[in-house]
């Protein structure tokens, strides 16, 4: 409250003191607009009607709201869809930490010759900034031969490619910053490498691994390209694929496509402010 | 103990990237079967195939609007937040979420606004009477409608990062400018931008590696067209490969598109270092 009075909000009076003020408040609410109208234009055409939907001059509020095309999609097994997103998100981001954290560490505390460590460091970042499809056809291949195509395993081992170099640069970021001197205490106490790790060293990178954790479950769930490459089994579509083939069959089933689209927004969208803080910390932090 | 993690990204990266190269190398049918040395013959035929020529134009144009409207509009917006008003932070979150929609949500939700006959885009500009435009139907228009499209989903990230760095600009350097005698546009150009340099240089460079990898969004809004208006990069190499199997032209079209790369990382990697050593 003591803030408001030190600088007043919108009232009439600082209004005809600060036309700058009223014009900003403007400018910011014309902006809020045309952020919200396509995400309430999604809301709103996933509880329109079918026939509703297609009406020649769109509907600004749903004549009828209907839960019918949520009732449809989950008949149609997006529920399942929503489930390999879940697990390919999962496995990939458990692979992500268990290799990038081991990996992060080794490359912190040993020196390994010919300016390994380094040379690594900026080999994974070349292939962050590379794009994915550069790479696609021997990754098809190569997963292809090794029998990984149709599978949620595979696709989690591939989308490595997105995530591993993310979870490293964040996770050396945070292991330079863990004292060498605990680890020797705790060897001194007696515990082995792997209780050093898990014990000493996890807990206090705790922040990084949770950044890392929350990222690459955002690329997995965002991913297209691998997606459409690599899964051809109707059983195994995650939810990006779901839609863009509700987008290529069906021409007008706006009603599905944008339930669909609500459903998988939703665990996005509950990380915004997670993301906006992560993202707000620093430059370093968001190589996406 | 490193072991692992660099046996991944081994079997992920160094065996692939060996591989486009050999391939670009040769006449390659996947479907055939058939794999002839041909050294430099893809990499020649592709640069004289005017679809690979447009891909690189429209690649290049979709990059330099998609970035620069991004990182114009994404400072904008942290100007406007920059002073605090009743209602920022749920602003700040609202401003947020087209970002955490995933790519084909976004695609999806566009291709219907966009859509020719029903769409609510053109039926509002019909009412206001301007007439309907093929958003996504004309050649001329079609990757500008996907350049808004990028602009609506990304300015978010460009904002945030911005917000941040302004922060770090003393508020007393803004208020002596304005002291003497600086506009708004005065206070923003003298002092924010120069001050904020690095920082717009390394959003810009996020977006260009984000932009040039652009596919995901064409796939679902206009499949490469109408023609080839709106192909990428990535596209022609998707088509290449996974539609006509010519795994060596791909290969070359890659080799290229990785050269281009190269050079962002040559700019952006030794900033990284010296941020992160």
């Amino acid at each position: 409250m003591r803030l408001h009075r030190i600088h007043p909000g919108i009232d009439q009076a600082s209004i005809r003191r600060h036309p700058a003020r009223l014009l900003r408040a403007a400018a910011i609410a014309v902006l809020l607009i045309l952020t919200l109208l396509p995400l309430y234009w999604i809301v709103v055409t996933s509880l329109k009607t079918a026939r509703e939907v297609i009406l020649p001059i769109p509907t600004f509020f749903p004549r009828t709201v209907t839960v019918e095309n949520y009732r449809a999609v989950l008949d149609a097994g997006v529920l399942r869809n929503f489930a390999n997103s879940l697990i390919t998100a999962g496995l990939s981001t458990v692979i992500s930490i268990v290799l990038g954290f081991t990996g992060a560490y080794a490359l912190t505390r040993y020196r390994f010759p010919l300016r390994f460590n380094t040379l690594f460091l900026v080999w994974v970042l070349v292939v962050k900034i590379l794009p994915p499809m550069v790479l696609s056809v021997p990754l098809y291949e190569l997963f292809s031969s090794a029998g990984l195509l149709n599978r949620l395993s595979g696709l989690a081992l591939v989308y490595q490619v997105y995530t591993l170099p993310y979870a490293l640069w964040i996770l050396v970021g945070f292991l330079k910053g863990v004292p060498k001197e605990l680890e020797e205490a705790a060897q001194i106490d007696g515990a082995g490498p792997g209780a050093t790790l898990v014990r000493i060293i996890l807990p206090l990178s705790a922040g990084g691994v949770t950044a890392t954790a929350i990222f690459s479950a955002i690329m997995a769930w965002d991913e297209f390209l691998f997606a459409l490459l690599f899964l051809r089994r109707p059983s195994m579509l995650t939810l990006p694929l779901r839609i863009a083939n509700y987008i290529t069959e069906y021409e007008t089933e706006w009603g599905r496509l944008m339930a669909i689209g609500v459903l998988s927004s939703i665990p996005l969208l509950l990380l915004t402010n997670f993301t906006y803080k992560r993202l707000s910390e620093g430059f370093t932090a968001s190589l996406k | 103990m490193v072991a692992p993690t660099v046996g991944v990204v081994a079997f992920l990266t160094v065996y692939p990237f060996v591989t486009v190269f050999s391939n670009s190398l040769f006449e390659y049918d996947y479907i055939a079967g058939t794999r002839t040395f041909v050294a430099l013959d893809n990499y020649r035929s592709i640069v004289s195939d005017p679809q690979f020529v447009r891909s690189v134009v429209n690649t290049t144009l979709f990059v330099a609007l998609s970035t620069s409207s991004q990182t114009i509009a994404g400072l904008v917006l942290a100007l406007l937040y920059y002073e605090r008003f009743r209602g920022r932070r749920i602003a700040t979150t609202i401003t947020a979420f087209p970002m955490m929609l995933s790519t084909m949500v976004v695609s999806a939700a566009w291709r219907t606004l966009f859509h020719f006959d029903i769409g609510p885009l053109n039926v509002i500009l019909q009412r206001i009477g301007l007439g309907r435009v093929g958003w996504l139907i004309n050649p001329d228009i079609a990757l500008l409608s996907i350049v808004v499209v990028d602009l609506w989903q990304w300015t978010p990230f460009v904002f945030i990062m911005l917000q941040a760095a302004l922060r770090t600009i003393p508020r007393e350097y803004l208020e002596a400018a304005r002291i003497d005698g600086n506009g708004t546009i005065g206070v923003v150009s003298r002092i924010v931008v120069p001050l904020l340099g690095p920082h717009l240089l390394t959003v810009a460079l996020l977006r260009t590696i984000d932009t040039f990898r652009l596919f995901a969004k064409v796939y679902a809004l206009t499949g490469g067209g109408p023609g080839n208006a709106t192909e990428t990069i990535s596209y022609y190499i998707y088509r290449e490969a996974y539609r006509y199997f010519n795994l060596g032209r791909a290969g070359a079209a890659s080799v290229l598109a990785f050269g281009v790369i190269a050079l962002v990382a040559a700019v952006y990697i030794p900033r990284l270092l010296k941020e992160h050593p």
